[in-house]
Parts: C-alpha cells; structure tokens; sequence
C-alpha cells in the first residue's frame, strides 16, 4: 500500500483495529448498498452513512446541498479536522461514493479502509450492533467543489472534444446487451449502449477477490499502459449512478495520482434518457 | 402487519425490518441443490434471492433463501412468506399491487431498492398464476 501515489488515504483493517479508541479525532463511516447491514453488526464505534437516505436529496436528483451535508457531520460527531475513514459492502463502492461526497463538500481528511466490510469480518475482527452516541459537532461545509463532478453538458462538450470517458460498467451494459449490471434491479434507462468514444474499464479490475484494490504496478499496466492514459489527462468516469465510478474515480485520483478525474453521477441513468444526445452500442 | 408498518416512524420501521430479517424462514434441504444450481434466482433483485413458489391443492407454498449480507431481501422475503405463505392462491393473486407503498417501504429504501423488491412480489404473483 506504501507505494501507491497518496499512500496515507488507505488504510488497513490492522490500522483501524489499532485506532479503534481513538473517537476525538477519528471517526469510523460505514456505507452500503443495503441499508440494514450496518445495523446487523458494523465495526465498533462506527457511524452509518446511507447513500439514499443520508447523501441524496429527496425532492432533486442531486446531493443533500452543503447545509444539510454539515448538518450530517454535526449530527454523527465529525468535525471539519476529523479524519474519516470509509468502508461498506461491495468492494467498497459506497465507501468510495461517501468518500466522493465528502470531498465534494470539502472535508479534508478521508480515508478508505482497504478491504472495507469484507475483509473485517473475514478476518474475524469484533463487530458490534450498539449504535455509539457522540456529542453533536460544529461543521462548516464548502460549497461543492465541481472540479470532481461532471454535469451531463460538461460530458456532452467533453464527448464532442475526444475527452477521454472511462466507462466501469460491465462489458454487457456497454456494449448495450444489458441495462443494468447483471442480476441487478433495471434502472430505467430507455436506451443500452455507451457514450460515443468511452472505453470500457469495469471497476472491478481495479479490485481483488478480497475487496481490496489492487497494487500500484497492476493498476498502472491498467490505466496507463493498456488503456494510455495519463496522469494530466483531463478524464470523465461514469457507470450506473456514479457508484462503481466512485471507485474508479478513487483509484485514479487517489492511488494513481491523476490530477483531474471527474465523476459523472448522473451516470448511465441520466445518459440514456437524455433527449438528443447520441449513444453508441 | 402493514398497519404496523405504516404506524411507526422510520427508525422503528428499520427496527421492524431487521427483527424480520431475522426471521426468514429456513430452507428445506431438499432444496438447496436447486438453488445452489441457481434455480428459482429472481434475477431482478441485487442480493441472490431464491425463491420457489409451489401451489398444490389451490394453496401457495413459498420456498425462499437469501444470504445474511442482504438483511433488506431478507425481511422482504420473510414479509412475503409471513403474508402468503400458506395462503389460498386467489387470495395471493388478489393482494394489492402496491404493497411496497402499503408497507411504506418505497420512500424509505429508495427506488434503487425498491425495484428489486418488487421483482419479488411480481414473481411470486407470476408463478402462482402459471400454476393455476
């Protein structure tokens, strides 16, 4: 983990069984795809973060505003100089998504658990079903910082330009066989297939069978070597909901060091059911 | 149990799920061959739901696993079974469409979720109704 390009955002389950105690100024989140599983058991002391109920707004497709995001941070006890450390289900995509959010309201210091929920309790590490209480915080939350989030015009001029488009999606929902991942609910696109020039990455080459990500040399002969990407290269990452591009997103910025990677939330959801905007299978 | 459902504020709903959750039937063994062999999978649902419906003699018989990852499946299925499990089939096919909205469960799973859990409840109508 030491070599990638920000090693200090990662961190191990032996880190975090070390830190446990360490309540001031840590703060354990833990988000999943499914909504009760934090309360069937999480990692002693952690907070849970729902991507629907926590981080979406109800009445707009967007996320819950800086207002209500500080309100959020108050409520689970994190400061603005709390370090954050991210884990969930799923190879930690929601862990990544949380990750993404945080950043977007500014939060400084955010960490991911390599391994997230997975590899805890493979380990055989404690979990516990107590929901730990702590004193309510003060929080001031930065506007969102658009330099890590694409809008659908952005995408659209981006495409028009050759940006390079970095699709996660599974290889069926790129080349327009699928809607949705296999055996997952569909989501409503009206069209399959891909945005025009996007090359197609799935996210889950960046993983290992343990929900850990891979090391540095397997992501760059990824990344850089296969796919000739490079780190100054200006690249939009999307899938479904912006949640396995969350990863993604992750694992260039952050353990590649790209310099300027965005995530397109509004993702293949958005994409294909847009009136007018052209889509290759 | 709706009215329960639709009486209590969300924390106690969520509460109530999990107390469901932990209360999903077993599944016989005579059945885990099929579905290890990934038999009777709804397809539409994120976490790996079996689910067998039987109807024999005009009366619905629901056989169902889902793994402890997916606590949500988990207590929707075992809503599904303390429901209709055991139940005359045109009961089952008569039971309202909406019983997501009626279980309150759509705003608080979101509509990612609530797809999926849908999927259940179309499946077992659609079964029952091929078995007629």
């Amino acid at each position: 983990m030491t070599d990638y390009a920000n090693p200090d955002v990662l961190v191990s389950t032996e880190w975090v069984a070390e830190n446990l105690q360490n309540s001031g100024s840590l703060r354990l989140v833990e988000s999943n795809e499914d909504v009760l599983l934090y309360n069937t058991g999480h990692v002693p002391g952690s907070v849970h973060i729902d991507w629907i109920n926590d981080l979406n707004d109800e009445l707009v497709r967007d996320y819950v505003g800086h207002t209500r995001f500080a309100a959020l941070c108050a409520e689970k006890g994190i400061r603005n100089d709390t370090t954050v450390v991210f884990y969930g289900d799923k190879s930690n995509w929601w862990a990544c998504y949380a990750f993404w959010v945080f950043k977007l309201y500014g939060h400084q210091d955010c960490r991911i658990m390599n391994g997230g929920r997975t590899k805890w309790l493979a380990e055989g590490r404690p979990v516990s079903m107590q929901e730990p209480e702590y004193p309510s915080a003060t929080y001031a939350a930065q506007p969102q910082d658009a330099s890590i989030r694409a809008f659908r015009d952005e995408v659209l001029a981006h495409m028009k330009s050759d940006g390079p488009l970095v699709d996660v999606r599974s290889p069926a929902e790129y080349d327009g066989t699928l809607l949705h991942m296999p055996a997952y609910p569909q989501e409503g696109a009206l069209r399959g297939g891909h945005i025009p020039g996007a090359r197609n990455v799935p996210w889950s080459r960046a993983a290992r069978e343990d929900a850990t990500f891979k090391g540095l040399a397997d992501l760059e002969s990824i990344y850089k070597e296969e796919q000739g990407l490079d780190t100054s290269d200006d690249i939009i990452a999307y899938c479904r909901i912006g949640e396995r591009s969350s990863h993604t997103w992750f694992v260039l910025t952050y353990l590649l060091g790209f310099e300027n990677v965005r995530n397109y939330d509004g993702s293949w959801t958005e994409w294909g059911n847009l009136v007018g905007v052209p889509i290759e299978k | 149990m709706a009215d329960e459902l639709q009486s209590v504020d969300d924390a106690t709903r969520l509460e109530l799920l999990l107390d469901y959750a932990n209360q999903l039937p077993s599944l016989p063994e005579r059945y885990w061959a099929l579905r290890d062999a990934g038999i009777g999978l709804v397809h539409e649902c994120q976490a790996p739901v079996f689910l067998l419906v039987e109807v024999t003699g005009g009366v619905v018989r629901l056989r169902v696993d889902v793994p402890m990852e997916a606590p949500t499946a988990r207590s929707f299925v075992t809503l599904m079974c303390k429901s209709f499990d055991g139940e005359r089939a045109d009961v089952v096919l008569n039971a309202p469409d909406d019983v997501l909205h009626q279980f309150r469960l759509a705003r608080l799973l979101g509509m990612q979720r609530a797809r999926g859990l849908s999927a259940i409840y179309q499946r077992i109508k659609r079964d029952v109704r091929r078995q007629l």
